[in-house]
């Protein structure tokens, strides 16, 4: 009777066991990688992003290798990240050719430039959205800060002037401006506001004691505590934009309710990678966990976390930083692993297409490079101050 | 977690007024304090050496303290429920003498999933020594229940203190999963 009763007990257990481990807490596998290799991987995805340019400084858009197709489509706030994204890889590798492609990529937005009552802005495709002028902006001043070159000092402070008239007094960033009205439009975009926000934080760095600064931090606080509510999302937008913002800021303008809103993010953050790094994608675990997931979203995840990582000295988040560094660390690794080598890419099609990207489902587009690039360049300088 | 939140969720998952129902009784209608001794001092052996090793084990499982936490927690809210709906547990056939501290006190009583996967959450976050501390308030508690006569009036009164800690589980596991969720 006993072991009958005992069989039956561990059996249960057993049987639990094995639904959790399957279920809830598949193994997260983060497999160890150098610095050498994130390096690789990074120059890799800078010659992705340089080798697909047109020769007006256009990137290439998307490609799908299942159809060997290539998406033409195009899209400002995009471009402009990409070319934020080379300026932050020269600022971390010094790479020539990162700043080439970069300076390439810029070019192509001074030709949408345009001055309207003392600000200047980017009109791309027709239209003047306030998240590429700030993704514009923070390129320009990552740029001025690795080269040294003040030679774009005039219309970085058009542009800041332009985010700040697209500021309303609580905060909250217009996510469009019509040239044919000359007025902002009442309507919000997703990632506008962190990407405003943070432009006007590097313009602070850039040019101390003209105000920008007390604008992002504005801009933190709308988001921090009202921008989900208003803009009608049911949870919290764990906004890597708004990570790098309050990463940016003036060391007085921390407040503790803006770092408690960074140890959400970098909550967010954390568990978005925790639960990627158990995705492998095939058997039981892609019916568990579905495919691994999108680069781009991994790549945001990634940098957001890299970019409070720079905070992880101050006293209110010390306790997160081996957390933190970990995470970054993991995510470097099975990121290298998802990239297209070289190898892979010769049997393929289209090996310049391939080559260096990361794919979803078979298709990549150029974000994807940019976000997951940024993410390698936050693992990079953490294992160099290791290192050091 | 922290330690008020360990605290909670041990004692409510160690249940002592549930666990006391139906457990082997000598003369009197009360628990053999050899027994009890017996099952107390196991329990606590193997939920501190759980504690010492869980690091070691979720490194060789390949899962963080974090995400582990979502998975004790999500066990803690089941094992909850099922207590408030069986709040009466299964009778097991004792041993005999201080044996019934091995079986049924320290397992399956004591001993139950919800149980051990705290102990190695609890550990890797408060440390073995808090951890082993909020278990053995629940496993003191219940060693004193030992001392009450199982009368139909204190059965009723332990099934009802056990639903009420088996409604605290379920709380302290939604807590310990919004924890895990929320951490980095």
């Amino acid at each position: 009777m006993i072991r009958r009763r005992l069989a039956l007990h561990l059996s249960v257990l057993v049987a639990a066991a094995g639904v959790l481990r399957v279920g809830i807490v598949p193994a997260e596998v983060c497999p160890p990688v150098t610095a050498a290799e994130v390096e690789a991987s990074i120059d890799e995805a800078v010659a992705w992003i340089a080798r697909g340019m047109t020769p007006e400084g256009r990137y290439t858009y998307g490609y799908d290798r299942g159809e060997d197709r290539v998406n033409n489509g195009y899209n400002g706030p995009r471009h402009a990240g990409v070319t934020m994204s080379l300026y932050q890889a020269h600022a971390v590798t010094g790479s020539d050719a990162a700043l080439a492609a970069a300076d390439r990529g810029l070019d192509y937005a001074l030709d949408g430039l345009f001055t309207h009552g003392g600000f200047t802005a980017w009109d791309v495709l027709g239209e003047v959205n306030t998240g590429a002028n700030g993704l514009l902006l923070a390129g320009l001043a990552i740029r001025r800060e690795a080269t040294g070159d003040t030679t774009h000092d005039d219309l970085m402070r058009g542009i800041g002037r332009f985010l700040v008239i697209q500021q309303y007094p609580d905060g909250s960033v217009s996510g469009y401006w019509h040239r044919s009205t000359g007025t902002s439009d009442p309507v919000f975009g997703t990632y506008s506001t962190g990407e405003a926000a943070w432009a006007l934080a590097l313009l602070d760095r850039a040019f101390p004691g003209e105000g920008w600064g007390d604008a992002a931090a504005r801009t933190v606080d709308y988001m921090a505590t009202e921008r989900d509510r208003r803009e009608g999302r049911i949870t919290r937008l764990p906004d890597h934009w708004a990570a790098y913002t309050i990463a940016e800021l003036r060391p007085d303008l921390l407040t503790d309710a803006r770092m408690d809103y960074a140890r959400q993010l970098v909550g967010y953050f954390g568990m978005r990678l925790r639960f990627e790094a158990q995705r492998r994608g095939d058997g039981i675990n892609l019916l568990l966990r579905w495919f691994p997931g999108p680069p781009a979203g991994v790549g945001t995840a990634g940098e957001g976390i890299g970019a409070l990582w720079l905070l992880a000295d101050d006293p209110r988040l010390t306790d997160l930083a081996p957390n933190i560094e970990e995470r970054i660390g993991c995510t470097a690794g099975f990121m290298v692993g998802r990239q297209v080598t070289a190898e892979e890419a010769a049997a393929s099609a289209r090996p310049d297409l391939e080559r260096g990207a990361w794919f979803y489902r078979g298709y990549t587009q150029m974000d994807d490079q940019q976000h997951v690039l940024s993410s390698m360049l936050a693992a990079l300088r953490l294992m160099e101050e290791d290192r050091t | 977690m922290s330690d008020l939140l360990l605290f909670l969720a041990f004692f409510s998952a160690v249940n002592p007024s549930r666990s006391r129902v139906g457990l082997p009784e000598g003369a009197g209608g009360r628990m053999r304090p050899g027994a009890v001794a017996v099952g107390a001092a196991l329990s606590l052996l193997v939920i501190a050496a759980l504690g010492w090793w869980s690091a070691s084990i979720l490194e060789a499982l390949e899962i963080t303290p974090e995400t582990f936490r979502i998975a004790a927690g999500l066990v803690a809210v089941l094992a909850g429920w099922w207590a408030f709906v069986m709040a009466v547990p299964a009778t097991e056939p004792p041993l005999g003498g201080w044996r019934d501290g091995v079986w049924p006190i320290a397992y399956p009583r004591i001993l139950a999933p919800e149980v051990l996967l705290l102990a190695m959450a609890g550990a890797t976050q408060n440390g073995v020594a808090a951890m082993t501390a909020a278990a053995g308030v629940g496993i003191g508690v219940l060693a004193a229940l030992g001392a009450v006569r199982g009368t139909t009036r204190a059965t009723r009164v332990l099934v009802a203190g056990g639903r009420v800690l088996a409604v605290l589980l379920v709380v302290a596991g939604i807590f310990l999963m919004v924890d895990g969720i929320r951490d980095v």
